[in-house]
């Protein structure tokens, strides 16, 4: 179903040009500050909530806007953005929607590995996210540049030693109040631009960085702990310069897979994919960029970069006399753009034309812009709460690069679960959490506050433990339900859509067990099928759609009767019989489950804590704060002594707890039973 | 996955893999009350009681599967056993329906019961053969699995069955514990075992980083195929040595079928004496002729607790007789294969100068061992007999002597005639028998060997599923390396930061 029609942007910016001007002194349940990727799913996620939300961003068409590469997806990131689409988010549709090239990664390797990736025109991207924006009820979106992060003391009610109250804008001496506030700054905090030895403060290529005034707020009024990353973009070369003849020609899916759960297939028909091409640098790359090296400043800096997407520059120095593959990414339909992914660099203009050039495809290829470097702040993750609150202050959340990570759909993943709960909190409601057995965005979020991040963190499937479970066939089932039932940031028509699709999976399962042969019976009906089964071994539809060459159309074809209503999800079940014959880490999930389960108080004051801890595992415990148990355990330096004597601590509390709502329970009942006695009387 | 079609898909897993699970929906919890969280939780089983020679052990079951147990294990098929009540019951192996011992059986139904699930206990006879063979037996019954260390008390503590005082003073506990785990893991993993787990695990790091970078990467970094083909001769190469070092390992086996000693010597040296005082009956014929015994005589004893197969041979000598001959053949095999030799001399014949006893005793060695290497040397030990012909100064002057001659194994010096230094010589049989029996480091040797046995086991099943996965589905594959590591990490005590909480009660007063 891609029914949907994108609303002319020019009535979208008037409507909420109209709005500005009665904003000041308002008061909002959750604003966003940022329209990047976190910022974008964090509004709709609050407005989806419930709450009354504000986006605040800089430039209103700049809204959903791909800044790095033209692409959405891939290994690991693709199951976030099924996830992400599971909760009711943005992107997999707007994925879907702009999509021109679509491909399952690893396609060979395993559906719990498969990496659903796609190449988008930027242009219809933009165009989707805004106007989906639009058509949210609860959500105005303004255009200006946030000056100050509205600071006050904290409610004593509830941990935290501050409390967010709102934002005041520039040129705007009243503030905008809200309860929640989201911080979704990308590379805009204290940004600055590296192109050869030039340096000049932004956020992205023509846009300004934000205010130093939020920076000052989280560091000195806060006192967050901050640190410095970087990362970088490359050139964008003119297509009609370059010889696509010397390059590989890379063919999309034939039929190209969705990645929202919602849709049966994408708006680009399968014939006008677009097309991608793969090259390789030559020793001429190495060679410039070693001449080049004392004029790029981006390179020397010891700043962290992503090690996982890294410049050509850092590529070369560390694996010299190799070649590396580039990939020849399109922008868009109507784009003469080229996108060259594995080119980043930061080099002059002028020598970044040198190096393009020593490459065969690009031997006459023009730049329309060069590639560049930014450094921007970003705040250490482990102050942060599981709901990706600032522990310290209260309604106050953060998403996106901000946290340290790298990459669209990492932010778009904690842009939801921010969004979901800054809504929740200032719906005084309690905050829900991801465990990672059920979610990659769990790990995402279980890894960030719990670890912390020394370079830009980039979603893998190895990080996730069970991820034979967290696939990204499954992730309706996982989340969206969830979503519903326990967040609320999931429509009643998703979830409806879901339960159908439980149900059918059900009932188809139960169809297969209830076709019952023998071996001899099922080879008369599959004659293609090896069946290594004894004779008196009975077998149901399940166990031979076991075997790797069964497909389910081909029982299909062999009992129409009792399985064609369930041929739309011939793959789903394919999957899932195959792999649920896989328990073995169920124990695990079950142990990590009930440890998980185990939640630490966040007000612990650790240091009075009347239990025998060193002042060491003290003050990393205060530092970090745990939320459960299990996060306790993976900190490095607690020792499992401390881990017992908080076992002991939690069990203890908990038995208090019970006993006091027993309590409460009996003196509840004495007062009904006192009432009813005394209406008889 | 979808909680309605478990129960079918149990089976038809059990059925593909041909492995024998116990379906979560014939779960046995009687209890009400159970632990929620625990709901397709393994069962678990350890010796409960301290390991070593004691009158009564006490092996402790927990978990879904502790009824199946006690019915297949205790002859209670038609009814059941009445919760929290002693019953004097013939333990049998379900599989043999052989007879282990004779003992008490108890049922406690969950969830009350020390860890609040199903719980069983079997009270045995306390030798190390009845314990094991217990065990054994347990470990063969579907969904059991040997416990981990503090299982039970981890299991205790799940159910919020630990008291607070319990609780309190584990902390105090395991800071001891710890540091005594430290000790013994690095007594452990100094020695030529430890070197080489940590090898495997090495090589299983690798080949799992290996596979992983092929999922996460190998679509848009270049790495070759050929990365997986390392991995896949690195695999095979280590389940072939692992499950080769499973089949080496034979102290276990020995406990089961018992220590093979072997009475060898010459002729008339009262071998069949010792033999026939050993058993405390007439086993084998003595007679003052040289060459009575011509075949070997077995017979099974059980010394201090553990079983040993006691062989008397013929006395070793050149003869004519062709019946002889192949008696001293037989003998000479025998004592190749034994795990202890009892080399038996006439101590009446030994010269009464110091300086050629002890040449003699060391010529009378080299014609019974096969070698006079240190292994065989060490895994004998020398029975002088027939004391009583020799006069009190001459005993105590030889034993004075010789007892300071270097490289020649330990001395007894016994009468079979009087039981002069019998009691010496069986205390010295039960100390060489407790060492080719267990680790003496460890206080729990079979336990440990169980486990660590079952761990490798573990691997080895995992490894194969990665070779059964490899073209089918890398993720599973890959899942199969991690698993197999998993498996060794808990040998080495190098787990994840993950499994804290495992090492916590890892080691820890297992099954108490």
């Amino acid at each position: 179903m891609l029914t949907k029609k994108i609303v002319p942007l020019q009535s979208f910016l008037s409507v909420v040009s109209r709005r500005a001007g009665h904003l000041a002194g308002r008061h909002y349940d959750v604003i966003v500050v940022g329209g990047g990727h976190a910022g974008t799913e964090a509004a709709a996620a609050a407005a989806r909530v419930g709450a009354e939300t504000l986006l605040v961003t800089q430039k209103i068409h700049t809204i959903g806007v791909l800044s790095c590469n033209p692409s959405l997806g891939g290994v690991g990131k693709g199951q976030l953005v099924k996830e992400v689409d599971a909760l009711d988010g943005l992107c997999g549709r707007a994925g879907d929607w702009a999509g021109i090239y679509f491909s399952i990664l690893n396609r060979r390797k395993g559906p719990a590995v498969w990496g659903p990736r796609a190449q988008l025109d930027r242009q219809r991207y933009r165009e989707f996210i805004q106007s989906e924006l639009l058509c949210t009820p609860r959500l105005t979106v303004l255009e200006g540049a946030v000056e100050e992060l509205m600071v006050t003391d904290a409610n004593p009610q509830e941990p935290g030693r501050h409390r967010v109250t709102g934002i005041r804008l520039a040129n705007d001496s009243d503030p905008i109040l809200a309860s929640s506030v989201v911080l979704t700054t990308g590379t805009f905090l204290s940004g600055s631009l590296f192109m050869g030895r030039t340096t000049s403060p932004g956020g992205r290529i023509g846009d300004a960085p934000s205010s130093a005034g939020i920076s000052n707020t989280l560091r000195d009024r806060l006192g967050l702990r901050m640190g410095r990353l970087k990362t970088g973009t490359p050139p964008r070369i003119l297509k009609d310069s370059v010889d696509f003849s010397l390059a590989k020609f890379q063919p999309p899916d034939s039929i190209p897979s969705p990645f929202s759960f919602l849709n049966t297939h994408v708006r680009c028909k399968p014939e006008e994919q677009q097309s991608c091409y793969l090259t390789y640098t030559t020793p001429g790359v190495e060679r410039v960029v070693r001449e080049t090296l004392h004029l790029n400043c981006h390179v020397q800096q010891d700043t962290k970069g992503p090690r996982y997407c890294p410049s050509i520059e850092s590529r070369v120095l560390r694996f010299p006399g190799r070649s590396h593959q580039v990939w020849l990414e399109p922008e868009g339909v109507n784009s003469d753009l080229l996108y060259p992914q594995g080119l980043t660099m930061t080099m002059p203009p002028e020598m970044q034309l040198r190096l393009i050039r020593e490459i065969p495809p690009f031997h006459r290829a023009e730049i329309h812009t060069p590639g560049y470097g930014v450094h921007y702040d970003y705040v250490c993750p482990t102050q942060l709460s599981p709901a990706l609150q600032v522990k310290s202050a209260q309604g106050l959340f953060l998403a996106g690069q901000i946290n340290g990570t790298t990459g669209y759909e990492e932010a778009a993943a904690q842009g939801v679960w921010a969004g979901a709960n800054a809504a929740r909190s200032a719906l005084s409601m309690p905050p829900v959490t991801l465990s990672r057995t059920e979610s990659y965005i769990g790990v995402l979020i279980d890894d960030l506050v719990t670890r912390g991040v020394t370079e830009p963190y980039r979603m893998f499937t190895s990080r996730a433990e069970f991820r034979t479970s967290l696939r990204p066939d499954n992730a309706d089932l996982r989340l969206t339900l969830k979503g519903f039932e326990e967040v609320g940031c999931v429509s009643s028509f998703r979830y409806q859509e879901t339960v159908r699709v439980r149900d059918s999976l059900q009932e188809a399962l139960t169809a297969l067990q209830s076709l019952t042969m023998s071996p001899p019976a099922w080879r008369k009906k599959l004659p293609d099928i090896r069946m290594s089964e004894a004779k008196g071994n009975m077998l149901n539809g399940m166990e031979v759609l076991q075997y790797q060459d069964v497909s389910f159309e081909m029982l299909e074809s062999v009992f129409p009767e009792c399985l064609s209503p369930y041929k739309e999800f011939s793959q789903r079940l394919k999957i899932e019989v195959f792999l649920t014959f896989f328990h073995l880490s169920k124990r695990d999930i079950e142990r990590i489950q009930r440890e998980e389960n185990m939640s630490l108080p966040q007000d612990i004051d650790y240091f009075s804590l009347p239990v025998s801890l060193s002042v060491e595992v003290r003050q990393i415990l205060d530092r970090v704060r745990p939320s459960t148990l299990g996060a306790a355990t993976r900190l490095p330096g607690v020792t499992p002594a401390a881990i017992v004597h908080l076992l002991n601590y939690v069990w203890h509390k908990g038995q208090k707890e019970k006993r006091a709502h027993k309590r409460q329970l009996h003196q509840k009942e004495d007062r009904e039973e006192e009432l009813s006695a005394r209406n008889a009387s | 996955m979808l909680p309605s079609i478990r129960r079918g898909i149990w089976r038809a897993a059990a059925h593909t893999l041909n492995i024998r699970l116990t379906p979560p929906h014939r779960r046995l919890c009687t209890g009400d009350g159970g632990p929620a969280g625990l709901a397709d939780a393994q069962t678990v089983f350890a010796l409960s009681s301290g390991y070593g020679r004691c009158g009564v052990a006490v092996i402790r079951v927990s978990g879904p599967a502790s009824m199946t147990a006690l019915r297949s294990m205790a002859g209670l098929k038609h009814r059941l056993p009445p919760p929290r009540t002693a019953l004097l019951r013939s333990i049998t192996d379900p599989r043999t329906e052989e007879v282990l011992d004779r003992g008490l059986v108890l049922w406690f139904p969950g969830p009350h019961s020390f860890t609040g699930e199903d719980s069983a206990e079997f009270h045995v006879h306390g030798g190390p053969a009845v314990i094991a063979a217990v065990l054994q037996a347990l470990g063969s019954v579907p969904g059991m699995r040997p416990a981990e260390a503090g299982e039970f008390t981890r299991r205790a503590f799940q159910a919020g069955k630990l008291g607070l005082t319990e609780v309190e003073g584990l902390g105090d506990l395991i800071h001891a514990e710890t540091e005594a785990q430290r000790r013994q893991a690095l007594r452990q993993m100094s020695g030529e075992l430890g070197r080489l787990y940590q090898d495997w695990s090495r090589k299983l790091k690798r080949c799992l980083a290996h596979v992983e970078a092929f999922i996460d990467f190998s679509e848009d970094e270049l790495i070759e195929d050929g990365v997986l083909n390392q991995v896949d001769t690195s695999v095979l190469n280590l389940q072939t040595e692992i499950e080769r070092h499973l089949k080496d390992e034979r102290r276990g086996e020995r406990l089961r079928s018992g220590v093979q000693v072997v009475i060898a010597g010459a002729t008339n040296a009262g071998k069949s004496s010792l033999l026939n005082t050993l058993c405390q009956r007439p086993a084998a014929i003595v007679s003052p002729i040289a060459g009575t015994t011509r075949d070997v005589v077995e017979t099974a004893l059980d010394v201090g607790g553990f079983p040993i197969l006691l062989s008397d041979t013929a006395g070793l000598r050149d003869s004519p007789d062709l019946v002889e001959r192949e008696g001293v053949r037989r003998a000479r095999e025998r004592v190749e294969q034994a795990d202890l030799t009892l080399v038996v001399v006439d101590g009446s014949h030994l010269p009464p100068d110091d300086g050629e006893a002890a040449v003699f005793l060391q010529d009378h060695l080299s014609g019974v061992l096969p070698t006079q290497d240190q292994s065989h040397t060490d895994r004998c030990l020398l029975v002088l007999n027939k004391v009583d012909l020799l006069t009190e100064e001459t005993k105590q002057k030889l034993e004075a002597d010789l007892s300071r001659v270097p490289g020649l194994p330990p001395l007894c010096f016994i009468s079979c005639h009087t039981n002069e230094g019998l009691q010496h010589f069986l205390t010295e049989l039960h100390n060489r028998v407790k060492t080719l029996c267990g680790d003496p480091l460890s206080g729990a040797p079979t336990l440990t060997q169980a486990r660590h046995r079952a761990h490798l086991q573990q691997c080895v099943a995992a490894l194969a599923q990665y070779q059964r996965y490899r073209d089918a589905d890398l993720a599973l594959a890959a899942e199969g390396v991690r698993l197999a590591l998993t498996g060794l990490g808990r040998i080495t005590g190098r787990v994840g930061a993950e499994e804290i909480l495992d090492i916590i009660f890892k080691d820890f007063c297992i099954g108490k």
